[in-house]
C-alpha cells in the first residue's frame, strides 16, 4: 500500500525526477508531423499487409493445423492437442531426416561457406583479370543449371553398371569402391549432398568474390610491407572483412539445408527405406501421400523451429559490427 | 542456390488449410442424370495420367476435335504421369480445386473421393441396363463400383505381364517357363550367357510391389487377401506373404543385379529389355508398345510376354493375374456435369478407343469392339485375351491399400531388397502398420 500510494496521478514515482518529453519526442507528437506519420504508414501498409497474410499467418495457422487430423477428401478435421508432435518423437523416419539435414547443413557449410571462401581468396588473388573472369564463370556454371537437371545428370553419374562414377572407379583399378550410390541407404544421402555441392559451391564463391572485392587493396599493400604472407593476409584480412559475409552465408545455407526437397525427391524419392528422407520429403510424403496433412504440419512447424534457432544464434553470434575500413 | 520448392511446398501446406480451406469440406454426393440437357458451352478441366510424351497427344488431340465440334467449349487438360499424379490429385483435393474430370485408380485410391464425396454417382448413366454402360467390359464398369453404386468410367485394361526377347529365349534354347521354378532355371541359362535376366528398376519402390502383388495373389487366398486390405479387419497371418516375399527374393537374386536395382529407374529398365541388354522386363500391357516399336532395338515381332509364373504349390489362385482397369471420374463440384459426361462419351467412342488401342499408344480401350486387332501389337491383342482368360484381377498393392499401408509396403520392401530386413520382418511391418490405420 505504503508503495502505491507512492505512485503519482501522472504515473511517475515519488521521488523519482519527471522526464519531461524529449524535444525529438515532442517535435515527433506535433499534430502536422503526426498527421505525416501516419499517412506515411499508407506506403508501407500494402506491403505489411501481403508479408503478414503470406508468411507470418501460414506459420501461425501451420501450428494449429499441427493440432489436429484432417483428412483431406472428407474434410473431416479432429483436434488432437500435441498429440502429432508426440508421434514425432517416436517416428524412426524423422530422426533419419533430421540427422541427413544436419549432415547436409554441415558438410555444405564446410564445402559452400569455408571451402567456398578459400577459392574465392585464391581466384581473387590471381594476377590476370582475364583469369579471373574465366575462373569466376566456370565455378559459376553448375549454379545456372535447375536442381531437377543436375539431379537427373548425377543420377546417371550414379547408375550402377553404367554410370561414369563407377566407370571411372574400375578404370582406375578401384572397382571394390563402386557401389549402388543411390541404391545403398549408407550413400544415398551422402550421394545427393555431394551432388548439391557441386551445384551450390560456384555461388558460394561467387558471392565471397564480391565480398572479397569491396576490401580495399591498400590494406593487402601495407600488409606486404609488414612482411605478411598470403595465408596471414588471408587469415589477418580477408576473413575479418568478410566476416558479414560468412555470416549470412552460414544462415542461408543451414536454413537452406534444412529446406532441402528437390535434390531428394528427383534422385531417390527419400529411399531407400526412407534412408534419405529429409524432413521436407518426409512431411510431402506424410502430407500429400499418406493423407496426413495434421501430422506434416508438425514436421513443418520442426523445420521451422529449426532454421529459426539457427538464423537467431548465428545473428546472436555475428552482431559485432562489421569493422569499418 | 538451395531450394525454394520446399518453401512452396509449406507454402501450401499452410495456404491449403487456411480459413479453413485447408482440408476442404467436401462436396454433396451428386447423382448424374442421363435426361440432363448438353448445353455445350463452358470450361472443362480434365487432370490425366497421359503426362509422358508418348501419351501425351491422345487427350490433345481430342480435347482439340471437342472444342471444334463444340466451339462454346475449352477443355484445359493437367496432363500428369504415373508418379505425380498422386500429388497433383491431393493437392488439388486439398485446396478444393478437383477437375471436372479427373484420373482415378479402383481400389483404395477411388475409395477416398466417394468417402469424401467428390465423384458425382454415375450409376444412372454407365451402371448395368444403361445405354452407355454397355459399351463398356462389364468387369471395368464393376471395377469402380462402390457400395453398389458406379463412380468410373473406364478407359483402359491393365495387367502386368514378363515381356520377353524371343531372340534371345530362342538363342538360349529357352521356351516360355511353366512356373516359377523353370523361370529361375532361364534366368540362370541367361545370365551365364553373359545377359542381364530381368532388368528391374526400383528407385521409384513401387515398381518392386508388383512383384509382390502378382505372388501374393499366387501365395494367398482371395479372401484373405481382401480381409488384409481393410485395416479394421487386417491380420496378414497367412503364411504366403512370407513365401511370397521369399520367392520374390529369388528372383531377385538369380535374376536380377540384386540389391542395386534400388538405384535404378524403372524408366532405365523398360530401356534395357528395348536395348536388347536383357532378356526380360515385368512390365504392364499398357508399356507393351513402348517396350517394342519400329524405333526400339527390340521388334514388335521379337517381342513376347508371360504372366509372372506361379509357383507349383501355390496356396492362392494360380490363374489370378495382377491388373485392374483405369479410369476416370466427374468431380461433384463440376459446374458441368452434363459437358463432362458428354465429352467422356466422346472420348469412349469406338472410334477414339480404336486409336487408344493401337501404336503409338497402346492402351487397350474398356470399349466393347474398342479395339481393332488389325491395327494393334499382336501382343497387346493376346495381352488383352490373357486378362479376359484370368480368374481374377488382382488390385495394385500401393493403390488397393490404405496409405499408411502402402507406404510400409512401399518401403520395406526396398530395405527387403538391399538386404537390410527379413521377410518376416517386412509383413510384421506392414501388420503394424494396418494396425495404426485402423
Amino acid at each position: 500500500m505504503a508503495a502505491t500510494s507512492q505512485i503519482m496521478q501522472n504515473g511517475s514515482v515519488a521521488g523519482a525526477a519527471v522526464h519531461p518529453l524529449s524535444p525529438r519526442r515532442r517535435r515527433w507528437l506535433e499534430p502536422h508531423r503526426l498527421l505525416g506519420h501516419v499517412l506515411a504508414l499508407r506506403w508501407i501498409a500494402l506491403a505489411l499487409i501481403i508479408v503478414g497474410w503470406f508468411v507470418y499467418y501460414p506459420i501461425i495457422d501451420n501450428f494449429f493445423v499441427s493440432t489436429t487430423n484432417q483428412d483431406i477428401f472428407t474434410g473431416e478435421v479432429m483436434h488432437v492437442g500435441l498429440e502429432n508432435y508426440r508421434r514425432l518423437a517416436d517416428d524412426r523416419v524423422v530422426l533419419t531426416a533430421l540427422w541427413n539435414n544436419t549432415a547436409y547443413a554441415l558438410l555444405s557449410i564446410l564445402f559452400q561457406v569455408f571451402g567456398a571462401f578459400c577459392l574465392a581468396a585464391i581466384v581473387e588473388a590471381l594476377r590476370s583479370a582475364r583469369w579471373r573472369n574465366f575462373w569466376r564463370a566456370v565455378y559459376f556454371v553448375p549454379s545456372a543449371i535447375s536442381t531437377t537437371v543436375t539431379g537427373l545428370l548425377f543420377y546417371f553419374i550414379y547408375q550402377p553398371n553404367i554410370g561414369i562414377l563407377d566407370g571411372l572407379l574400375t578404370g582406375l583399378g578401384l572397382e571394390q569402391w563402386s557401389r549402388v550410390w543411390l541404391g545403398d541407404p549408407s550413400t544415398a544421402i551422402y550421394a545427393i549432398i555431394a551432388m548439391s555441392q557441386w551445384q551450390g559451391f560456384g555461388y558460394s564463391t561467387l558471392l565471397f568474390t564480391i565480398a572479397i572485392q569491396k576490401i580495399p587493396q591498400e590494406l593487402y599493400d601495407a600488409a606486404r610491407m609488414d612482411g605478411a604472407g598470403p595465408l596471414r593476409q588471408l587469415w589477418n584480412i580477408t576473413f575479418p572483412l568478410t566476416r558479414e559475409m560468412t555470416g549470412m552465408m552460414i544462415i542461408v545455407t543451414i536454413t537452406g539445408a534444412f529446406q532441402v526437397f528437390n535434390e531428394v525427391m528427383v534422385m531417390t524419392g527419400g529411399g531407400p527405406n526412407n534412408s534419405s528422407q529429409v524432413l521436407g520429403t518426409w512431411l510431402y510424403q506424410q502430407g500429400f501421400i499418406q493423407n496426413d496433412m495434421g501430422y506434416a504440419a508438425a514436421i513443418a512447424s520442426v523445420v521451422f523451429a529449426v532454421t529459426m534457432l539457427a538464423a537467431s544464434a548465428q545473428l546472436w553470434l555475428t552482431r559485432r559490427r562489421r569493422v569499418l575500413v | 542456390m538451395m531450394k525454394r520448392s520446399f518453401q512452396s511446398l509449406t507454402a501450401i501446406l499452410a495456404a491449403t488449410s487456411a480459413l479453413g480451406w485447408g482440408v476442404a469440406s467436401a462436396a454433396s454426393t451428386e447423382v448424374a442424370d442421363p435426361t440432363a440437357a448438353v448445353e455445350h458451352q463452358g470450361h472443362l478441366v480434365v487432370l490425366t495420367k497421359f503426362g509422358m510424351q508418348r501419351l501425351a497427344p491422345y487427350f490433345e488431340a481430342l480435347a482439340q476435335q471437342y472444342e471444334e465440334m463444340h466451339p462454346g467449349v475449352t477443355v484445359e487438360l493437367i496432363q500428369e504421369d504415373d508418379d505425380s499424379i498422386k500429388g497433383k490429385t491431393k493437392t488439388l483435393v486439398a485446396s478444393n480445386s478437383v477437375p471436372d474430370i479427373y484420373f482415378s485408380w479402383t481400389g483404395t485410391w477411388g475409395g477416398n473421393f466417394i468417402r469424401g464425396k467428390r465423384a458425382v454417382d454415375l450409376t444412372p448413366v454407365v451402371g448395368p441396363g444403361s445405354e452407355w454402360g454397355k459399351t463398356f467390359a462389364p468387369a471395368a464398369v464393376d471395377a469402380f463400383v462402390y457400395d453398389g453404386k458406379n463412380y468410373g468410367i473406364p478407359l483402359y485394361l491393365d495387367a502386368k505381364f514378363m515381356g520377353y526377347s524371343k531372340t534371345i529365349f530362342a538363342d538360349l534354347g529357352l521356351e516360355e517357363p511353366e512356373d516359377l521354378d523353370a523361370m529361375l532355371n532361364a534366368c540362370d541359362t541367361i545370365k551365364d550367357a553373359g545377359i542381364t535376366p530381368i532388368s528391374f528398376g526400383n528407385k521409384e519402390a513401387w515398381p518392386g510391389i508388383h512383384y509382390i502383388g502378382q505372388l501374393l495373389a499366387y501365395n494367398v487366398p482371395r479372401e484373405v487377401l481382401e480381409q488384409d486390405f481393410d485395416p479394421a479387419t487386417a491380420e496378414y497371418s497367412h503364411p504366403g506373404y512370407v513365401a511370397a516375399l521369399e520367392q520374390f527374393g529369388q528372383i531377385l537374386n538369380r535374376c536380377t543385379i540384386g540389391a542395386g536395382v534400388n538405384g535404378v529407374s524403372y524408366q532405365n529398365a523398360i530401356q534395357d529389355l528395348s536395348d536388347g541388354r536383357s532378356a526380360m522386363y515385368y512390365q504392364e500391357i499398357i508399356e507393351f508398345d513402348n517396350a517394342a516399336s519400329a524405333s526400339t532395338k527390340l521388334s514388335p515381332q521379337d517381342f513376347g510376354f508371360f504372366a509372372l509364373p506361379a509357383p507349383a504349390d501355390a496356396a492362392g489362385d494360380p490363374d489370378a493375374l495382377e491388373g485392374a482397369p483405369e479410369g476416370y471420374m466427374i468431380s461433384s463440384a463440376s459446374s458441368n456435369v452434363p459437358l463432362a459426361l458428354d465429352f467422356m462419351k466422346f472420348v469412349t467412342s469406338q472410334d477414339n478407343a480404336k486409336v487408344l488401342s493401337s501404336p503409338p499408344y497402346g492402351q487397350p480401350s474398356a470399349v466393347v469392339g474398342g479395339s481393332d486387332a488389325a491395327q494393334m501389337s499382336p501382343a497387346v491383342v493376346e495381352g488383352l485375351q490373357s486378362i479376359a482368360d484370368a480368374s481374377y484381377l488382382m488390385q495394385w498393392l500401393d493403390t488397393v491399400n490404405h496409405p499408411r499401408v502402402a507406404a510400409a509396403w512401399l518401403s520395406n520392401l526396398q530395405a527387403f531388397i538391399g538386404g537390410n530386413m527379413s521377410a518376416e520382418d517386412v509383413v510384421t511391418e506392414v501388420r503394424e502398420a494396418a494396425a495404426a490405420a485402423s
